[in-house]
């Protein structure tokens, strides 16, 4: 008997060194995902500042995350570009850093918020298999960026509750707790994730923010996808970039925020601010339910044969071939929306004109690849 | 390797491992995940296997705190009190007893949207009663588990519905009459169904000779805290947000169960928590298994075969897919199945009704709670009736979840009609 429990804490013992082992292999994986991503902004850079210099309690929080200013020397109007609200739908945050490497601003101000939630960049999704990271290629060598999570990282905002109610009164499945895009307009007391959205709420009326664009990626079966998505305020400036991006064969399709779903930046930024409010959306196979196997492949280049069966299918909201949908068209369709709505806003208001230099072409993008416009790593 | 070619590779290593050397679900679970990464030229990737076992780590917080809430219920006679209560109210009225009964079991699920919840709390309160009036252990625990799931999907919280609207952009608005509409017939006929024909009607004298002890006259109003706090701080969920975050269902559990220490007969309570986590082990090793399978099976493309093999039935066969996928997919997580088949079904039949179609795809996913390996509310009903063999129960639950399938199925065929009269 004696032997057969020293048997049991002997095999007991080499299990909990196996778990051990197992915890910091995997361990020093997780935590390489709160290494910060490094950007290089332009000469064209006015101030680096904080999201908690407009609401101080996220100081020193996972969601304190760095706002990149760009002022002119003349009067305009000022936008405000979030990328990163969803780290797993990489175009819009690549956009947000593209920008913010090359543009100068002779007038008006521009915001830059490459990485709305930062803390979602922190961690992957369980049960998707996606990569932590993905490359991309400039001149100067390979550039390496987090690929996280769509909601706020669960060791920063925990637990979830079984119901969430939002600000805007919406009720909605307890992990939306932790979706940036569903907790407008915050809450000063709430949860980090509503703290964020407050801090975002603050930056757009301080700033007196005219434009604000919200910069996003969904799966190529979702019905709001290669889209403008506006609130009533900003329907006219909607369809002038529209049709600016119809001339420059860009399809894209106008969807009018609707008023019955609360919490997404579209709506609760219109309603609550001034400020005329757009949410873009391209499509990310690596986004979608039908994907194939997870890859940084996937997410840079686009291919999968599933998306292409889907779309032979009639199952897709956008044309989708065996070349896919490269990282490249679709931060390319980015920028040429963010050009045409900064043409628009000038149209419809002189006074709120921004001029922007070094604007990446969005043709040149397509055709030669986004690294070309991004910082060599240093 | 092709991507089905890994997928079916894992399932035949799981079903050697499991059935034929008769390895531990949870671990042979492991083992084909393992084995699927290797096949799929991963490696180990053992990143995968651990970020996949914590998919479902607030499904086993929950399950642990809520096993430690029925082991004090036990414990401190409460459960004995509840049902000598119970009995004495219902022990000469069939129908009744069986419809109180089911809305008992589906209360907890209806406001936390968990069939688990509901299985463990109130579940376990009504199985002794059933039991004494004559319904057998295994169709004890098939009424608890259809309730568990019924509860899951009744309104005012149906989690399924939110998961699959999030991916449509549809408010969690108009939900309630559909809802209704499906939960309602099926509480009844799967009520009924299980328990008329078994149930006994009892004079006085044979009631009193199976009542379990009581000890309302020793502590009186003092019983019922715990379960009133639970059930108290389940409705209260989200009224405390404008100033503090919902403490979550685990801490419910665990709020509830400390005030069970001092509500009755006494008991050491550090035992019961042991006792509660062995009865969990093998399920909580079922459930990290699960996650690393799914994960891996995610990882090398077998996710995507599965839900393309569905998708791309011919519409004729688009019903029997749905009927069979989500169900089937069930097996990783009901909730799993309503975001990752739910959402591309909706957009399937999105000529219908969207609020009408999530209704009855939320019914159709919730069977997925009764799918081995997981089936969490077959095998918490079973343990709760003290049934080894959960198969036994799933046995009796297959008419029920074929009612709710083909109410289900039922109501989406019929959407256009219904939407007319809503």
């Amino acid at each position: 008997m004696k032997e057969k429990i020293k048997k049991h804490h002997l095999i007991a013992l080499c299990l909990l060194c196996l778990t051990g082992t197992l915890c910091w292999l995997t361990g020093v994986q997780f935590l390489s995902m709160r290494k910060t991503d490094t950007f290089y902004p332009s000469p064209g850079l006015s101030a680096q500042t904080k999201l908690s210099d407009y609401f101080p309690q996220l100081a020193d929080s996972p969601g304190d995350t760095a706002v990149y200013c760009f002022r002119g020397e003349e009067e305009g109007g000022n936008l405000l570009i979030l990328g990163g609200t969803h780290p797993n739908e990489p175009a819009g945050f690549i956009t947000a850093v593209l920008l913010l490497e090359n543009i100068t601003v002779s007038r008006g101000k521009i915001f830059i918020i490459p990485q709305a939630n930062l803390s979602g960049f922190t961690h992957d999704d369980p049960f998707e298999g996606n990569p932590q990271k993905f490359s991309l290629e400039t001149p100067g060598g390979r550039r390496w960026f987090r690929f996280g999570s769509r909601l706020t990282n669960p060791t920063h905002q925990w637990p979830d509750p079984t119901l969430f109610t939002n600000a805007a009164g919406q009720a909605l499945s307890g992990a939306e707790v932790r979706n940036l895009n569903r907790s407008y307009p915050g809450k000063e007391k709430g949860h980090l994730t509503e703290q964020i959205a407050f801090g975002i709420m603050e930056l757009i009326k301080k700033e007196e923010i005219d434009l604000s664009l919200d910069l996003h990626e969904a799966a190529p079966e979702y019905p709001v996808v290669n889209a403008i998505v506006f609130h009533e305020n900003s329907a006219e400036l909607a369809a002038i970039a529209s049709m600016e991006l119809q001339m420059e064969d860009i399809d894209i399709r106008m969807e009018a925020s609707p008023p019955s779903l609360r919490g997404l930046s579209h709506r609760e930024w219109g309603d609550h601010t001034p400020s005329m409010a757009i949410l873009l959306e391209t499509a990310n196979a690596s986004h979608g339910r039908l994907k194939g196997k997870p890859s940084e492949a996937l997410i840079v280049e686009g291919k999968d044969p599933n998306y292409v069966k889907a779309s032979k299918l009639g199952m897709l909201f956008v044309p989708y071939s065996k070349d896919g949908i490269p990282i490249k068209e679709r931060v390319a369709r980015h920028l040429a929306a963010v050009n045409a709505l900064v043409s628009g806003l000038r149209e419809l208001n002189p006074d709120q004109a921004i001029d922007i230099g070094n604007f990446p072409p969005a043709q040149t993008v397509n055709e030669q690849g986004i690294g070309l416009y991004l910082h060599p790593p240093k | 390797m092709p991507e089905y070619a890994i997928f079916l590779s894992m399932v035949v290593i799981f079903a050697i491992l499991a059935m034929g050397l008769k390895l531990p679900i949870g671990v042979s679970l492991v083992f084909s995940a393992l084995a699927g990464a290797l096949l799929g030229g991963e490696g180990l990737a053992l990143r995968h296997l651990v970020e996949g076992s914590f998919g479902y780590f607030d499904t086993i917080l929950i399950i642990v705190t809520a096993m430690i809430f029925m082991k004090v219920l036990q414990a401190s006679g409460i459960l004995d009190t509840i049902t000598a209560i119970l009995l004495k109210t219902f022990y000469k009225r069939k129908v009744t007893l069986l419809l109180t009964v089911m809305a008992i079991v589906m209360f907890p699920g209806m406001i936390t949207g968990s069939s688990t919840a509901a299985v463990l709390s109130t579940g376990a309160l009504i199985a002794p009663v059933l039991i004494k009036l004559g319904l057998s252990k295994v169709k004890t625990a098939a009424l608890i588990a259809m309730g568990g799931i019924l509860g899951m999907i009744a309104p005012p919280v149906n989690i399924l519905v939110m998961i699959m609207g999030g991916g449509v952009d549809m408010p969690y608005i108009g939900l309630t009459i559909p809802l209704l509409i499906i939960v309602i017939p099926l509480a009844i006929i799967i009520s009924l169904w299980l328990g008329y024909k078994d149930i006994q009607i009892l004079d006085y004298e044979q009631m009193k000779s199976i009542l379990p002890e009581s000890y309302s006259q020793e502590y009186g109003f003092r019983l019922s805290l715990p379960v009133l706090v639970v059930i108290l701080l389940m409705i209260g969920q989200g009224f405390t947000s404008s100033f503090m975050p919902d403490i979550g269902i685990p801490a419910i559990f665990l709020v509830g169960s400390l005030v069970g220490i001092f509500c009755a007969r006494p008991f050491n309570f550090f035992k019961v928590t042991q006792d509660a986590m062995k009865e969990s082990m093998p399920i909580l090793c079922i459930l990290a298994g699960v996650g690393m399978f799914i994960q891996i099976m995610t990882l090398t493309g077998g996710r995507g075969w599965i839900v393309m093999s569905f998708l791309s039935l011919p519409p004729v066969l688009l019903y029997l897919g749905i009927s069979i996928s989500m169900p089937l997919f069930g097996a990783v997580s009901a909730y799993g199945s309503a975001s990752i088949l739910g959402v591309p079904f909706i957009l399937a039949l999105i000529n219908k009704n969207a609020i009408i179609t999530s209704a009855a795809l939320s019914a159709i996913a919730g069977l997925g709670d009764l799918m081995p390996p997981t089936a969490l509310a077959g095998i918490f009903a079973a343990q709760i009736v003290g049934e080894k063999n959960y198969f036994k129960v799933l046995r009796y639950c297959l008419v029920p979840a074929l009612f709710e399938l083909a109410m289900g199925i039922g109501v989406l065929l019929l959407a256009p009609v219904i939407e007319k009269i809503i």
